[in-house]
C-alpha cells in the first residue's frame, strides 16, 4: 500500500510540476503565438492553471503526509546511519519549503483570481516562482531519496 | 475585498509561525509512528521517534488563521501590503536554509 501511495504521490507531483512550470513560464516569459514547442509551452492561459495547481498541491501534500511515517522509521534512520547528511538535510528543507508553500496557497489563489488585477502582476510572478522552486526542489529531493532508499 | 486583506497576512503569519514552531518545537499534535498513536501538543517520543511536522503545520495554520482574522478590522481602512504575502514566505525559506546549514557542512 505504501508503495502504491508513493508512486501516486510521485505522479501527482509530476502533474503539479507540469501545471506550475507552464504557468510560471507563461507569466515570466509570455509568448503571444505558439510558433513552435518552446513558445507553445509559454503561450498558455496562465490563470486557467490556478485551481488545478491548488488541488494538485493539496492532494500531493496529503499523500506525502500519509507516506511520511514509513520514511521516518525506515528511510531517515538509514540516512542517519549511513551518514548521508546532505540527502537528509535536503529532505528536511523539502518539508519546510512545502509547508510554507501550503500556507501561500490562499494568497496564490487571491493573486490569480479573475479578472486579473494588474496591480498584482508582480505578486503573481513572485508566488509562481516561489511555489515552482519549492515544488521542483521537493520533487528532485524526493527522487534522490527514493533512489537512495526508496520503495523496498 | 476581504481576500486582499486576509490572504497576504495569512501567508506571512503562516511562514513565520511555522518557522517558530519548528525551531521551538511547538506542535499542535505529535505522531508516534511505531505505535501509530497521536498525542495532543508536543509529547516526548514513545518507543521510537516522535513526528512533529504535522503538529507544526497545524500550529502554523491555526495561528495564521487567528492572526489573519484579527487583522481584518485593522486593515479595513488601509489594506495590508500585498508583497508580504510572498516576501515573508521567501525570507522564511532563506532562513531555513541558514538554520539547517549544519546538514550540509559536516
Amino acid at each position: 500500500m505504501v508503495t502504491f501511495l508513493l508512486i501516486l504521490h510521485g505522479l501527482c507531483a509530476v502533474a503539479l510540476l507540469g501545471a506550475l512550470t507552464h504557468q510560471t513560464f507563461a507569466v515570466w516569459w509570455p509568448a503571444r503565438k505558439p510558433a513552435g514547442m518552446p513558445t507553445a509551452f509559454r503561450a498558455v492561459h496562465a490563470a486557467r492553471f490556478t485551481n488545478g495547481v491548488i488541488l494538485l498541491f493539496i492532494v500531493t501534500f496529503i499523500l506525502g503526509g500519509v507516506i511520511y511515517p514509513p520514511y521516518r522509521l525506515a528511510v531517515r534512520t538509514y540516512l542517519e546511519t549511513a551518514r548521508l547528511w546532505t540527502v537528509n538535510g535536503s529532505f528536511e528543507l523539502k518539508e519546510q519549503f512545502l509547508a510554507i508553500g501550503l500556507g501561500m496557497l490562499p494568497f496564490y489563489w487571491h493573486v490569480w483570481r479573475q479578472p486579473l488585477d494588474e496591480a498584482l502582476s508582480g505578486a503573481r510572478r513572485a508566488t509562481c516562482a516561489i511555489l515552482s522552486f519549492a515544488v521542483w526542489f521537493g520533487f528532485l529531493t524526493g527522487h534522490v531519496v527514493n533512489n537512495v532508499r526508496g520503495i523496498f | 475585498m476581504i481576500a486582499a486583506r486576509f490572504t497576504p497576512v495569512f501567508a506571512a503569519a503562516f511562514a513565520l509561525i511555522y518557522c517558530l514552531s519548528e525551531q521551538f518545537n511547538i506542535a499542535l499534535v505529535t505522531f508516534h509512528p511505531r505505535l501509530r498513536e497521536w498525542g495532543l501538543l508536543t509529547e516526548a517520543p514513545r518507543n521510537g521517534p516522535g513526528m512533529y511536522w504535522y503538529g507544526w503545520v497545524g500550529t502554523a495554520a491555526l495561528g495564521a488563521l487567528a492572526i489573519a482574522l484579527l487583522s481584518l478590522p485593522l486593515t479595513r481602512n488601509r489594506a495590508a501590503p500585498q508583497w508580504i504575502g510572498w516576501a515573508v514566505p521567501l525570507a522564511t525559506m532563506v532562513a531555513f536554509v541558514y538554520l539547517l546549514r549544519a546538514f550540509f557542512f559536516r
